[in-house]
This record gives structure tokens, sequence and C-alpha cells, in this order.
């Protein structure tokens, strides 16, 4: 997918509203030891976790943003806030200019989630009956229902298995028919939690399409989480990170690049085997005569690296790209836990 | 209820309850072969249910103070109590511990409708209620010939309040047990099992005789009792006191408070916790 290709820049209001929100979570040690154990029944030691703390975010209508963090790091609290499903301790939380929790019917009549390890499908009915089931319980207009359904399943290709069984499905098939399903209501807000989780190459790629297209066609404001990192920056014009319940990053990923180095792989080919000693590089590895180096491009530029090679031995072949963002994150997540604490990025990355 | 009317929750309520209907008759006739062995194993393991009490009331004629067909009676009553169930409130909805220890509420939370409303309908599957609810219904229809039961529109009425109750008793003691999984998961998600298991295994037993503590703990406790032998009582005029009849309607409504109190204690306390685990056993599939 091209940068084109990507949500355009909202103009308008915010649909959702985050201020100041914290959520503790109170978890009770264990101990491997009896006495402890005895001990603990009486007197729990209970240890505090910081799921979110003092979390601010503003989400346009229209937008497609990236929620993205390591494990732990209180995505799926966000989520479960934002869904209604459960309170934040303090801070306030509006979407559509409701409170999830205390307006909980009015509100998810408005919004979709769909996580991707839990269906909304009916197991032991053909896909149809739970559109139906759906039409039904969300009290759909039936015209409504009739474009939407010819809408979904044209996008999502339903018509191949919308007649059978949802448990003889294939994962993709249940992710697409999960999809159309939270879509049906023509939610203004997408949830989603992990959409592409166990999706083969093909199926992922035709999910993030539909969510493209929805967005770009429907104008969907769409919240997702993933650790597929390119994934996301294909589909998401803005990411934001979170690091221990700690808002970590908010802006587009080519921001985030440049705050975190412009991390660049280099690919140099030699009549030699033995690689090339390039100061102000990481060695990653050779095959053959091929080696790959890792470099910051703002630190230091490909001129003076091939200088230092050119000096060494003759080059035969030349490449040079950027690292995936799967990298980049990684090692962003790496500094965090290195780290050990809170408050690691520069205040100006927040 | 937000900022739509009763009338229009009831009327949404029997359209949700159409669907769940036509779902579940989906369901079983997936073939012929699963329509066949549902009915048949559903029938024979409810009528081995109550074929032990039955052949001891054949046996001796009766139970205590209870004649043969005034046991037939109340074991086809406690079967229709029963069958009210599962028709009612399949679906993991009479065994609300498995939702919750499975964090499988979380499907509810996200459905536009009051929560009591997603409870009252999404158990209805009345195909496989029907195993059930059928050999109660001609255990009660072979007992009432030989009962000397004046049968007006008043004790027909009274009958199906009764039922009403003692299903309501059922599913208040269901709930009141089963919101104990909001606070530990794990550990109680099987509860509303065992609790279901000493209702059906106890609810054919006539308590006469029973001491007092033993018959209170048994009524006002763990409300066996109040599954068919207490509302048997007072609709065979076993009981003479003129009152009877609404003891069970009485209880049901103190259960029900008592289950309302539980569970919305619970769901206070998922309000600040959430489901720490998730498991799609069960659901939906």
């Amino acid at each position: 997918m091209s940068e084109s290709g990507r949500n355009a820049t909202p103009t308008s209001d915010f649909v959702i509203e985050v201020k100041g929100v914290s959520k503790t979570f109170r978890q009770r040690q264990r101990s491997e030891k009896l006495l402890d154990a005895a001990r603990g029944l009486f007197r729990p030691t209970i240890r505090e976790v910081h799921a979110l703390i003092d979390l601010n975010l503003q989400i346009a209508r229209g937008e497609i943003v990236a929620y993205a963090g390591a494990n732990g790091a209180g995505k799926s609290t966000t989520v479960k806030i934002l869904s209604g499903m459960i309170a934040p301790d303090s801070g306030e939380v509006r979407v559509l200019g409701m409170n999830p929790l205390r307006e909980r019917v009015r509100y998810v009549g408005r919004i979709g989630v769909v996580f991707g390890q839990r269906s909304e499908l009916w197991g032991d009915n053909p896909v149809a009956a739970s559109f139906e089931w759906k039409r039904v319980l969300w009290d759909i207009p039936r015209d409504r229902y009739d474009f939407m359904l010819g809408f979904v399943k044209e996008l999502l290709g339903l018509d191949e298995f919308f007649n059978s069984l949802v448990r003889e499905l294939s994962l993709g098939q249940r992710m697409r028919a999960d999809l159309g399903l939270a879509l049906l209501h023509e939610p203004e807000i997408l949830f989603l939690d992990e959409p592409t989780l166990g999706l083969d190459v093909l199926a992922k790629r035709n999910v993030l399409r539909f969510i493209q297209d929805l967005n770009r066609e429907r104008r969907v404001t769409v919240m997702l989480t993933s650790h597929d990192m390119s994934e996301l920056e294909q589909l998401a014009g803005r990411i934001v990170l979170i690091n221990k319940g700690e808002l970590a990053f908010d802006g587009d990923f080519t921001r985030l690049r440049r705050e975190f180095g412009e991390r660049r792989v280099l690919l140099v080919e030699t009549p030699d085997e033995k690689p090339p000693q390039i100061e102000g590089a990481k060695f990653v590895q050779s095959e053959g005569n091929r080696h790959e180096f890792l470099f910051d491009g703002g630190q230091v530029s490909i001129a003076e690296l091939m200088e230092q090679v050119s000096a060494q031995t003759q080059v035969l072949d030349v490449e040079t790209h950027r690292a995936p963002i799967d990298d980049v994150i990684a090692d962003i997540y790496e500094k965090w836990q290195a780290s050990k604490g809170r408050g690691a990025l520069p205040e100006n990355a927040k | 209820m937000g900022d739509k009317s009763l009338l229009h929750w009831i009327r949404h309520a029997f359209r949700l309850w159409a669907v769940y209907a036509r779902m579940d008759a989906l369901v079983i006739m997936r073939s012929l072969g699963t329509m066949a062995t549902w009915i048949i194993s559903d029938t024979v393991l409810n009528v081995a249910s109550i074929m032990g009490m039955l052949l001891l009331a054949q046996r001796f004629d009766g139970i205590g103070m209870w004649s043969k067909y005034q046991v037939l009676f109340l074991l086809g009553y406690g079967s229709v109590v029963d069958g009210l169930m599962t028709t009612f409130f399949g679906y993991n909805v009479a065994f609300i511990s498995r939702r919750l220890g499975r964090g499988q509420f979380d499907h509810t939370l996200i459905q536009p409708q009051p929560i009591l409303l997603s409870l009252m309908t999404e158990g209805f599957n009345p195909t496989f209620g029907l195993p059930t609810l059928i050999p109660g219904i001609a255990l009660i229809v072979l007992a009432l010939p030989h009962l000397a039961l004046s049968l007006s529109a008043g004790w027909w009425l009274l009958f199906g309040v009764n039922l009403i109750a003692s299903t309501a008793i059922v599913l208040a003691f269901q709930f009141a047990w089963g919101s104990l999984a909001f606070r530990a998961p794990r550990a109680a998600e099987e509860l509303s099992s065992s609790s279901m298991q000493l209702i059906v295994q106890l609810k054919a037993f006539p308590l006469d005789g029973l001491g007092g503590l033993l018959a209170g703990s048994l009524i006002f406790a763990l409300p066996v009792g109040c599954v068919a032998w207490l509302p048997c009582r007072a609709l065979l005029s076993i009981s003479k006191e003129s009152f009877a009849f609404w003891y069970t309607p009485l209880m049901a409504i103190g259960f029900t408070v008592f289950a309302t109190v539980m569970f919305w204690k619970g769901l206070k306390h998922y309000e600040r916790v959430g489901a720490q685990r998730y498991s799609n056993f069960g659901f939906r599939n």
C-alpha cells in the first residue's frame, strides 16, 4: 500500500477523547513455598499493576490509529475501557460524546468491536444466521441491513461461505465474517484488537485492504492494535505507542523513525567472504560475499560508509533500504525494557 | 433502558426469542441423524433421571403421605421446571458461572440492549428444551385424572404462577451462586454446574418428615424444596393451609432480590477488574 493509500488527515471533530485516564489492577503475589502460601491466605501480598497512567488521547473522525505497545503495555485495557467493558479508576473517557460505561446501551450501538481471538459468530449455525441475529438484536432497519449486507459481502467476499457452518470456516474466512458482522450496523468507530492474528498472508492482505476501503468510503474511525508493525505502518497514518501504561509516542511513522533513529540497512557485495570493518555501522550477518550492516542514517551518511569499504576492498554491488518497522519498534521496546522504568523517552517524543 | 420505552424492549424480546428459536431449530436440523440422536438421548436421559423415584412410588404405592399419582405429579412438575430452565435459559445462561469464569460476559456487554434482556433471551432454545419439557408434561397429564382435584381456572392459574416461581427460584439460585465467578473466575467457573446438579438430584424428593432445621435449609438456603415439593403440596391440597399456594411465589421474590443484589455487586466488581482470562469453550459452538 502506498503512502497515498493511507487515511487522509482528519479535519473534523474528535470522536475519542481520553483525559488523564489511569487504571490499576491489584495482583496477588504467590509463592512456591507452602508456608508463604498459607500466610498469604490471611495476609496476601498485593502488587499494584499500573495498566494505564494518566493517559491522554484524542482521535478525530475518520482517522486510522495504530495502538501499539509490548505485551502488558496496556493496549487491551484501553480497548476495554473504550468499549465500555471496564471503568477507569480516574480520568474521563468520552467517545462520540458519550461515557462508554454509563451510556452503554446507546453507545455500543454506534461502535463495532472485533477481537482477533474471539468471535461473535454462532458456531453451529450458518454464517447467514449470525447476520440475521445481528439485524434483530441491533434493530437494524431492513433497507440499511440489505445495503450493508451487500456492501460487506462484496468487499469481504462473503458469498462463497455465507451459507456454510461457522465452525467449518477457515480462520481467514471466520475473521472476514466477523469483520462483516461488526459493520452491519454501520458503526462510526471500529475497535480492532489483533484483527489479523493467525491469518495467512493473503487473508491478512484482504483484511487490511478492507479496513482501508472502509475508512476511505465510509469514513469509519479505526483504532487497531497489532503486534505486526509493518501491517500497522501500511494501514495507519498515526501510531500511538504506550509503554508500561504511559503514552510514549503519538505521531506518524515517519516521525517515529526520525525520533528513534533513521535505522537503515546496508547490503554490500565484495569479492571476499570476510566482511569489511565499517565504523558507524553494525555488522549483522554475511551470506557468502554479501554482507549486511545496520546504521543510523541520521548519524552517518552512506557516502562515508562506502568510502570506508572502498578503502578496504572492491565493491561489486551495494543496496540500502530502511530497516523494517518491526526492527525499529523492537529496538524501542528493548530500550524501554532496559530502562526498567518510566519516562525513558524524551519528552518531545510524547 | 436508555431512551427506549418498555414496550419497545418487550417487542424486541419477542423478536429475539423468534430468532433464537429459529437458530436453535437450525442446529438440530443439520441432519436427520443429529436430530434423532439428540431427541432420543435427551428423552432417555430425562426419563432416567426420574425413574428411581417413580419405581419407588410404584413399588410402595406412594411415598409417605404422597400417593403414587401424587408422586407422579411431583416428578412431572419437577421435570417441567427443568424443561423451562432448559428452554429459556439454556446456552450457559443458567450456568452463568461458566460465562463469567470464561470471560465470555464481554460479548454481552457489547450488545446494545440491557443486560437483563440479553440474559432473558439469549438462552432460548425450545428445540433443545422439548425433550425435557414433554416427559414432564406427560407425567402431569398421566397423574391428573387419578387425583381428586377440582381443576378450575383458578387452580390452573396458581399452577402456572407456581411453575414460573419455581423456575425463577432455580434461576435465582444459579445466579446467586454463579455470581461468585465474577470474583474468582477460574475457581468458580463450574459452580453453576454443581448447584444445578444439586437441584436436579434432590428436586424429586418429598421432604415431609424431615426435621425443621433440615427442611428449612432445603427451602431457604438450598431451595430444592421450592422446585417441586412445596408448590406440589399446595397444588395437590396436601398442605391444608390456604396461603400455601403463595409460599413458592414469595420465595421466588426473595431469591430473585437476593440474586439480583449478588449479580449487581459482581457486575460492579467486573467494572473495576474486567475479565483476566478468556476461553471460547462452550461459547456459541
